[in-house]
């Protein structure tokens, strides 16, 4: 296949904001129309996205041996860990749910971690992979990051609705917080990542 | 300054020809594949119209009780803020911040946003910050969380329907409604034709 000139090869960089064309210049750090920051090249992705990712992969850990919220009913106390809860869901016979559950709390997560590693090494050795492949890789991770979020909003909701002292009542465990932050970093890690060097170095 | 008649692909910069595509057609990047464009019939006299309808949903969604529990003859009311509350009572500050950002600040700021870029764009005003409140825009809307914070409700429900009796209140149907709401305006915003329109807005301001 003959390959294709990128932008940048070309003198041209895309302002990421408004998508208007420039030709690259001494003169310009901003966007003539929208005034944004002209970079032909997410600066410093890989090393930004490494740091967002190892940050994600350290608090992983505390997120999942931590309890993530411990229920009171009639003064006897559960504390649940994220795999403590889908399991409890899995004995009340509510399988889909915790299906659900399992997808968005544990595989989410570790598609995140594990894609956005493999993006990193192979752009780091030039690895030949399909770019096409790796890209649309790339879209996945970027648009399943939110729904992370599932398990930090129940608890909240949880949390508010679930609150009559010695009868009922639902308080946020240690790992909430690591695990909000891995779904933070990873997203970070994800918006650090520029695709365009995928292409870059492929043929 | 020159005209440069040229496109580049936001995830993969192959340098493109510029596509005009027609309404219902969508314009795809010849090499990865991404969706340049994808126009919609009156983008912004609809963005204007649903920006509205949202603002007006996002009081009773806000203030108005999502659902009620009732446990051995306790009953509780939960709205969309008791659960940040709860969470900074109990100094989660973390969560109870990344909480709010995204269920409550973001969707307000995204839909306000939207309402005064289409205003306006509608009306043919040109003003010095449409630019940046564009840039903005783009950058607060994925993190609004309305259809994440709906299913982590789903799931809450489920989780307690074996242990309370459960009440929905109207705070969920405006909520529900509010989500639909943000959907159709985040589909029908045609970012292309916006920065279009902003672009000659600024032209006749400056």
């Amino acid at each position: 296949m003959k390959r294709t000139a990128s932008a940048l090869a070309q003198g041209f960089i895309r302002c990421h904001d408004c998508g208007v064309l420039t030709k690259i210049s001494n003169h310009f750090s901003h966007c003539p129309i929208c005034g944004g920051r002209l970079h032909a090249r997410i600066p410093y992705s890989l090393q930004r996205t490494t740091a967002f990712l190892l940050s994600g992969y350290a608090l992983y850990i505390p997120a999942n041996i931590f309890p993530i919220m411990s229920v009171t009913k009639l003064g006897r106390v559960e504390v649940h860990t994220i795999i403590g809860g889908i399991f409890s869901l899995i004995e009340n016979d509510m399988v889909p749910i915790a299906m659900l559950v399992l997808v968005a709390s544990i595989l989410v997560p570790l598609l995140k971690l594990f894609g956005i590693t493999l993006l990193l090494l192979c752009v780091h050795y030039r690895w030949q992979v399909n770019a096409r492949f790796l890209t649309g890789m790339y879209r996945v991770i970027a648009f399943v990051g939110r729904w992370s979020m599932l398990d930090i909003f129940m608890i909240s909701i949880l949390v508010g609705l679930v609150d009559m002292g010695g009868v009922a009542q639902v308080i946020t465990g240690p790992a909430a917080t690591a695990f909000a932050a891995v779904v933070v970093l990873t997203i970070f890690a994800a918006k650090f990542f520029d695709p365009r060097l995928l292409w870059d170095y492929s043929r | 300054m020159q005209k440069i008649n040229f496109d580049a692909c936001p995830e993969c910069d192959v340098l493109l020809n510029r596509s005009a595509p027609n309404f219902g057609e969508n314009a795809h990047c010849p090499r990865c594949g991404y969706l340049l464009q994808r126009p919609r019939k009156q983008s912004i006299e609809k963005t204007l119209a649903l920006s509205i309808a949202g603002l007006v949903l996002l009081i009773p969604a806000n203030l108005m009780p999502l659902i009620g529990i009732k446990i051995l003859g306790n009953t509780n009311d939960g709205t969309l803020w008791s659960g940040v509350v709860m969470l900074m009572n109990e100094k989660m500050w973390g969560v109870a911040l990344l909480v709010f950002l995204s269920s409550i600040l973001f969707p307000l700021v995204n839909i306000i946003l939207s309402l005064l870029i289409s205003a306006h764009l509608h009306f043919n005003k040109g003003n010095q910050y449409l630019a940046a409140w564009m840039r903005w825009l783009q950058h607060f809307e994925e993190w609004a969380m309305l259809e994440v914070y709906m299913l982590g409700i789903i799931v809450a429900c489920v989780k307690l329907s074996s242990l309370a009796d459960l009440k929905f209140g109207l705070g969920l149907f405006a909520y529900a409604a509010l989500l639909i709401i943000t959907v159709m305006l985040s589909s029908n915003l045609d970012r292309v034709l916006f920065w279009q329109h902003i672009r000659q807005a600024q032209k006749s301001f400056s």
